[in-house]
């Protein structure tokens, strides 16, 4: 093969190689600008990846609902839509299997389905938070220290766009401080 | 080797067994030939340098660098990819030498990685390492054929290998990743045929030849999820399948260590064969087989029966070798196996005492020490297995032990006298 042909099926490529990527921005920035935020109560915990680096992995406490419906299956989609509760922290709305009619809901995965409590289970797909390799662990800690010494005055909350499906995890926040400047101080 | 050669050259003028004619002709003769080793030299240490500075951005970018701006840090995750493009082009424009290609290729597959975690990271998208690493796999996989690739080609094998090794022995995992393995295989197939067509002798030819068959029986495992029982026939027959191949005459001809189906299915023939060579391993329960691995393992026997075949039609199947019938008498043994359990496991005992037996002869008769010694492995890795399992008196035990030791000596003694007389006879 000549090298001009070469050079153009490599040129298709590279902007294949560009466009995943930039796609995968592209969706981000889009549900960080166009869709609504939530706060979300969270216990942060520090593991690794070895190519994206220290992050705090999230746990969250409303990812289970009681439901009506009660043919869930497993790994089947699910799409689910929150509201605000009195203390200004995001809850599960409803699940359905159909997408809402609004954009600020969140597509993920059927987990587990209780048919004796009638409660479905999913995941959320935001659970990982990275941070500099150095303050990763310190913001652990920062959150097991402020909920040693308060009791329940302090809040480790996560703030998540939600649109069209997607939720993008904008920053962790302790007493409304975002963590990195949090274990800063 | 050639200034080994150069060297010698003096000291064989001295010692008249050339004339310096003949010395300065075989100088002339090196000196005007290309100096091939030179250019893999470069080549070596390209991919290793391009290994490293790759696998450093990786790190550098992990580290996450939380001062930068969103956007500037997203400027960061694709400067390196747009350096590696940029490089490749250039080296496909310019038609530069294997080197520029294998360094460029090798070096823009990593940054496709590091870009794509470095999105991941500024955006907090989540794990799910099997899609990250698909997309990795998938985005760097023409880079093979566009640029003649052999590090991204050696990249592809052991990536996909990772991909399906990591999410097809997790508990619940389906066979999708399985499947999509297979076709990145075969994608690489068009690849290995070229080489193995212009190139058999290649010392990248042989570490392929050896990396398929490793791969495929590392992975072979991940298609079986409800029995169990039938990885031993599909196993089996794999490890027929790579005996057959490594018969064909383009493997066959070359040096043994070069041949890794031959070695590959011979050890693994025998390996199965011992591990079922236990009394309560015939107790099978062959109902609930899922019709994907019944259908893989019949489709692996069907590539024995076409193998025996086409090396019978091409003659090389003219010295019986009990190695390429295992397959058949197994799955036979396989499906009455339940039924006729002690039968079965004394036959099968006696399967592996035979292939020993014939091993050694083939040893003795290629005047191969290597052979001749792995027939010996064979029995005594039977006898070990038996050692463990069976309630003969220590005293007998001791003296199979001892005989088969005594065996070791005495054949490599008797072979190593002959390989001597005819060594003398020739000279």
């Amino acid at each position: 093969m000549k090298s001009i042909h070469l050079f153009f099926l490599f040129v298709i490529l590279a902007l294949v190689q560009l466009w995943v990527p930039a796609q995968m921005i592209f969706e981000r920035e889009t549900a960080i600008r166009e869709g609504v935020a939530y706060k979300f109560k969270t216990k942060p915990i520090d593991p690794s990846d070895p190519f994206k680096g220290k992050y705090i992995y999230l746990n969250y406490q409303n990812n289970a609902v009681k439901t009506l419906d009660t043919d869930w299956v497993v790994n089947s989609p699910i799409y689910v839509t929150f509201s605000t509760d009195s203390l200004g922290f995001g809850k599960v709305e409803e699940v359905s299997k159909s997408k809402p009619e609004h954009a600020d809901y969140l597509k993920t995965k059927v987990t587990m389905y209780n048919a004796r409590t009638k409660e479905v289970g999913f995941s959320f797909p935001f659970k990982e938070f990275y941070m500099n390799e150095n303050k990763a662990y310190e913001a652990e800690l920062a959150h097991r220290k402020a909920h040693r010494d308060t009791l329940s005055s302090h809040v480790t909350h996560a703030l998540i766009y939600f649109y069209k499906g997607t939720g993008v995890l904008d920053n962790v926040f302790i007493d409304d401080i975002p963590i990195v400047d949090y274990i800063e101080k | 080797m050639k200034s080994k050669i150069i060297k010698e050259l003096p000291d064989l003028v001295k010692h008249k067994v050339i004339s310096e004619e003949i010395a300065l002709k075989i100088r002339n003769y090196y000196d005007s030939k290309p100096t091939a080793t030179t250019n893999h030299l470069f080549t070596i240490f390209g991919v290793l340098g391009s290994l490293l500075v790759g696998l450093g951005i990786i790190l550098i970018l992990a580290h996450n660098w939380d001062h930068f701006s969103r956007p500037l840090k997203t400027c960061f995750a694709f400067l390196p990819l747009i350096i590696g493009q940029i490089i490749v082009a250039y080296t496909i424009l310019k038609k530069k030498n294997n080197t520029w290609k294998e360094t460029a290729g090798l070096f823009l597959f990593l940054t496709i990685g590091s870009s794509i975690a470095m999105v991941s990271q500024i955006y907090n998208i989540p794990g799910n390492l099997n899609t990250y690493v698909l997309t990795w796999i998938l985005l760097g996989m023409p880079l093979i054929y566009l640029l003649d690739s052999h590090s991204v080609a050696l990249l592809h094998i052991s990536f996909s290998t990772f991909y399906v090794l990591h999410f097809g022995y997790k508990y619940n995992s389906g066979i999708n990743e399985s499947w999509i393995y297979i076709l990145l295989m075969v994608w690489m197939l068009p690849f290995y045929l070229k080489l193995l067509k212009y190139q058999p002798e290649g010392n990248l030819t042989s570490l392929y030849n050896w990396l398929f068959p490793l791969s495929f029986t590392l992975t072979l495992g991940t298609f079986f999820k409800s029995n169990d029982d039938l990885v031993y026939l599909s196993y089996m027959s794999l490890f027929g399948v790579f005996y057959g191949l490594g018969k064909l005459s383009i493997l066959d001809n070359r040096k043994l260590r070069q041949n890794g189906y031959l070695i590959i299915g011979s050890l693994g023939i025998i390996i199965m064969l011992l591990l079922t060579s236990y009394n309560w391993r015939w107790d099978y329960n062959i109902d609930g087989m899922h019709l994907v691995e019944v259908y893989l393992t019949l489709f692996l026997i069907i590539c024995n029966v076409l193998l025996l075949v086409f090396l019978h039609l091409k003659q090389r199947l003219q010295r019986f070798n009990m190695f390429h019938y295992i397959f058949l008498i197994y799955a036979i043994l396989f499906f009455i196996g339940s039924s006729y359990n002690i039968a079965i496991t004394i036959l099968i005992n006696i399967l592996v005492l035979m292939l020993g037996v014939i091993t050694i002869k083939i040893g003795t008769e290629q005047h191969h020490f290597g052979i001749l010694n792995y027939g010996l492995v064979i029995i005594t890795a039977l006898i070990v297995c038996r050692f463990f399992d069976t309630d003969m008196s220590y005293v007998v035990r001791g003296l199979l032990f001892v005989c088969v030791g005594l065996g070791f000596f005495i054949t490599n003694n008797i072979m190593a006298k002959r390989k001597r007389a005819i060594r003398e006879l020739e000279s």
